[in-house]
């Protein structure tokens, strides 16, 4: 006799393990599949650490709610740490990302306590405020020595793994690892009960907090992993290539991931990454195609996108579907500050299924 | 620390409190009255500047900018809100910062693309030129042509005289007209007072029977408009980039939540505030660059309505 | 009724400025009943509710729950001790299926105020899942259970989200005007449902208006005007208080 909870589990089990396994597929595909649309094998690894840092973010602001304008602070400092261990420590990164890791973990618990105290717009500028906060640190006269101030931070080490060179084709493969990684990682927060009450708070903060549970943890939570995101991705960006911007530190990084993720569709973690591809390959290969009005261009989508499209392209996908018969809801809002329905890349089928979604 | 040097500083935090009020006053009329967060104000800066510097280095006259270009911005406040903003009333907030932003990064980018990225030089106008001097006592003054010719403002208790420059204080005097004239609009006529009350309570007016989003169109409009006034008298200063648009925004936006959003006295009050922070830690350089933010931090997590805020809006 | 009181206000007062919201109140609900605070608008019923819950800080006097204060508890901790609310306006999750919006409850319940256990899958077997289904069962919602929340009726979103506080496992429902805005059809459902509850033992405090779901649910009424309590019993002998009368000028809807 078989135990229909158990085959339920199954089923599941099995649809994320095919998920899991396309993805990673497609992703360490990239540099054979992205040249055949114009694009190039380095373009590969910065989608690639480009989507680690927006599948962070759509935790933040797809699970949990909240749009930070000042996620560029962790990848930021992130890059930067990493750049003065590779210049001035050693050119081994086992040394460098930890170290860099560390760095933005206590930023980030020092950030978001303090500004998750505070929700909607003002959050958002808050974390705007601590961005830039960081931005003219670093380009100050104090800092300057060890931030190479506005040139950036520049150096000769190459950076390796262990006595492997860092380099090309080997960073990709680097990247894709953690990517996947953290794919897996962000699928299993959404699908566990941890993940079920980061996206009950998005719904209703004040139910939440009468059913007791410490809404603020939960939060901190959600933003320091988050940040851990950003951070390896800024990390992962210096490895890539050994140079510090300043820019990594500015509001127009913040704004870029918050682009991807909105234009990609929040809530759905693929949604994200798409934007964060789209995004780069508009700025990588479309430019040379139409030119420097290229983030003209991608702007007007963005807008187009914000005020038609909500749910970003997943949404579009899905509505879609909708033409052709299957059952998938379009959303309303990008991000709800009042409840909203939630939308899914996978149908919300009245049966059994993956309770998580 | 002499009479002169604060004094300085002081008129110094007054003109750089003069810019942001300008911007973060028609920040703060527009969140107030329609509730919308406009993150693509600084870009209608910007627009003005670029129209300003356009008129006044192509047609010759400084004086036509000032004369037409703030009206432009109303057209263009009054287009964006009836062709786009108002369908975004019922949306989130969050919505309304992202399409706002989305507007500002377009507009950005076509700045840019009509004018390059570089700044655009704007040269002051030759009856803007200059200094002013302010004395304590008309004997203090230097008997140089310079300084004779100068507009001259008496100031007793300085020690005597002060140059500074005559386009600064200008603008402090423009924004101070500005303030007063929307003051005076807001107080004085039955505009004002149809939109104080939609300020207060808009339910209350749409149960009256009041149509309040009529207006809306014009509210978003004289804000627009300030922010050309800002645009056309900041741009000499400020230079006239694409980057100017954001550049301008964030602090704009600090003071208006330092003062309390939906506040526009609270605005005033820490756009002041916060030119005076800016000008007092001049000398601290690394201090100067961060005090915006560390004030609107600490500020933000002592009263988080801000200033005058009032309680429970977008807390 | 000598049942230990589950929770004891003791000369509670609160003021909002020169405003005195509540004066001196003094309430002793008893373990397993239900107890009714009814008082004209203004009376200050929000307030007493807010100080129960620990959303208000009393300025004097106390308040004892299942014997431990509640003195600077946080609300979050003061609900994990066995408090649930429930509000005027349903409070539930609209975006998601009903199974996860009483899961949620449950989890809380199972896991505490906090917990990070990703790597636990929330999946057809997980013991919050069947909680929910559970409670689901037991406010007749089962039906719906993979429906949006979003989509109920006023009616059955005040099922939900007491099947949500049932999953909470609260020994004291606070009820806040459970039946405001609701057809006399769903008023009376609602009644039902909550006398259903009431034999399983739990303590209820109901705020209401409406006196036929006061008269048909409370076993014990107290009577809050102008911030004090003037009159307590039985619905009889209230009914009959002429003080009560008075406080409401004019009496009550039948």
């Amino acid at each position: 006799m078989s135990n229909p909870i158990q085959d339920t589990r199954q089923n599941t089990r099995m649809r994320e393990f095919v998920l899991i396994v396309s993805f990673a597929v497609i992703v360490i595909l990239g540099p054979f599949w992205l040249p055949v649309i114009g694009g190039y094998e380095a373009l590969a690894t910065k989608i690639v650490i480009w989507c680690i840092f927006a599948l962070g973010f759509d935790i933040l602001l797809g699970f949990t709610g909240y749009l930070s304008f000042g996620h560029a602070a962790f990848f930021g400092i992130s890059a930067y740490v990493t750049g003065v261990m590779l210049r001035d420590v050693s050119g081994e990164i086992l040394i460098a990302m930890p170290a860099a890791f560390a760095a933005s973990l206590i930023a980030a618990v020092f950030i978001g306590f303090i500004t998750l105290r505070r929700t909607g717009i003002y959050f958002a500028i808050l974390t705007l405020a601590f961005a830039q906060m960081l931005h003219a640190a670093a380009l100050s006269s104090i800092l300057q020595k060890w931030t190479g101030g506005d040139n950036g931070l520049t150096m000769d080490t190459k950076p390796s793994l262990l006595g492997l060179e860092m380099q090309g084709l080997t960073v990709f493969y680097f990247s894709s690892i953690f990517l996947i990684i953290m794919f897996v990682i962000a699928r299993q927060i959404r699908r566990s009960s941890f993940g079920l009450m980061l996206r009950a708070i998005k719904e209703n903060p004040m139910r939440m907090e009468y059913t007791g549970v410490n809404v603020q943890a939960y939060k901190l939570s959600a933003f320091v992993i988050s940040a851990m995101y950003a951070g390896l991705a800024g990390s992962l960006m210096v490895i890539y290539e050994p140079y510090v911007a300043t820019k990594f530190l500015n509001w127009t990084t913040s704004g870029e991931v918050v682009i991807m993720s909105v234009m990609g569709g929040v809530n759905t973690l693929i949604g994200p990454m798409i934007g964060a591809t789209f995004m780069l390959y508009f700025e990588n290969v479309v430019q040379g195609v139409i030119g420097e009005q290229w983030k003209l261009v991608l702007g007007l989508i963005f807008v187009l996108v914000v005020i038609f499209l909500p749910g970003g392209f997943m949404d579009g996908f899905n509505r879609i579907r909708r033409l052709f018969g299957t059952k998938a809801d379009p959303r309303r809002h990008n991000v709800p500050d009042k409840p909203q329905r939630a939308s899914d890349i996978y149908d919300r089928k009245n049966t059994a299924g993956d309770y998580a979604d | 620390m002499d009479v002169n040097a604060i004094f300085l500083q002081v008129v110094t935090g007054l003109q750089s409190g003069a810019l942001y009020a300008l911007v973060a006053l028609g920040l703060s009329l527009i969140f107030g009255t329609l509730g919308v967060v406009n993150f693509a104000h600084g870009a209608l800066y910007a627009i003005a500047a670029y129209a300003a510097v356009v008129i006044s280095t192509n047609v010759g006259s400084f004086l036509l900018a000032i004369v037409v270009v703030p009206p432009i911005l109303f057209l263009v406040g009054i287009v964006l809100e009836r062709g786009l903003i108002r369908y975004f009333y019922d949306r989130p907030h969050t919505d309304q910062i992202l399409v706002t932003f989305g507007l500002a990064l377009v507009i950005e980018e076509t700045l840019k693309w009509i004018f390059g990225a570089n700044n655009v030089p704007f040269a002051l106008p030759e009856w803007g030129q200059g200094q002013t001097i302010f004395y304590s006592a008309i004997d203090k003054i230097p008997p140089v042509p310079i300084f004779q010719e100068a507009p001259q403002i008496w100031m007793p208790f300085i020690d005597g005289f002060i140059a500074y420059p005559t386009w600064r204080l200008l603008l402090v005097v423009v924004s101070l007209v500005t303030v007063l004239g929307l003051f005076a609009l807001l107080q004085f006529t039955r505009f004002g007072l149809v939109v104080r009350a939609g300020m207060r309570d808009p339910q209350m007016l749409r149960f009256l029977g009041i149509n309040i989003t009529q207006r809306f169109a014009i509210v978003f409009g004289i804000g627009a408009m300030i922010a050309g006034i800002a645009g056309v008298f900041g741009g000499p200063i400020t230079q006239v980039a694409p980057t100017v648009a954001m550049e301008l925004l964030v602090p704009s936006f600090l003071v208006v939540v330092i003062g309390g959003m939906g506040s526009m006295p609270g605005a005033l009050i820490a756009a002041v505030l916060l030119g005076l922070c800016l000008s007092f830690s001049a000398e601290v350089s690394w201090l100067q660059q961060i005090i915006i933010y560390l004030v609107a931090v600490v500020v933000l997590l002592v009263r988080p309505r801000g200033l005058l805020g009032k309680k429970g809006v977008a807390e | 009724m000598d049942a230990k009181p589950l929770l004891e206000v003791r000369g509670v007062s609160k003021s909002f400025g020169g405003l005195k919201a509540l004066n001196d109140v003094n309430l002793s609900i008893a373990e397993g009943t239900t107890h009714a605070i009814i008082g004209p608008n203004g009376a200050g019923k929000s307030t007493l509710l807010n100080c129960l819950i620990g959303l208000l800080h009393v300025d004097s006097g106390s308040v004892t729950f299942d014997g431990k204060p509640l003195k600077g508890v946080k609300p979050y901790e003061i609900i994990q001790r066995g408090i649930a609310r429930v509000f005027q306006t349903p409070q539930i999750f609209p975006g998601m299926s009903l199974m996860q919006n009483v899961a949620i409850a449950a989890l809380a319940r199972q896991d505490g105020k906090f917990k990070v256990n990703p790597h636990i899958t929330l999946d057809a077997g997980h013991p919050a899942m069947e909680q929910a289904e559970y409670n689901l069962q037991r406010v007749g919602l089962a039906d719906f259970r993979y429906g949006d929340a979003e989509h109920l009726s006023r009616g059955d979103k005040r099922r939900l989200e007491l099947a949500i506080c049932l999953a909470a496992e609260a020994k004291l429902l606070l009820l806040d005007e459970p039946t405001a805005g609701m057809s006399r059809h769903d008023t009376n459902r609602t009644i039902d449902l909550l006398k259903e509850i009431a034999e399983t033992g739990i303590t209820k405090v109901v705020i209401e208006h409406d006196m036929h779901v006061v008269f048909s649910l409370a076993k014990r009424i107290s009577v809050l005007a102008q911030g004090a309590i003037i009159a307590e019993g039985a619905p009889e002998e209230v009914r009959g208080n002429p003080k009560v009368r008075e406080a409401y000028l004019g009496g009550s809807h039948e």
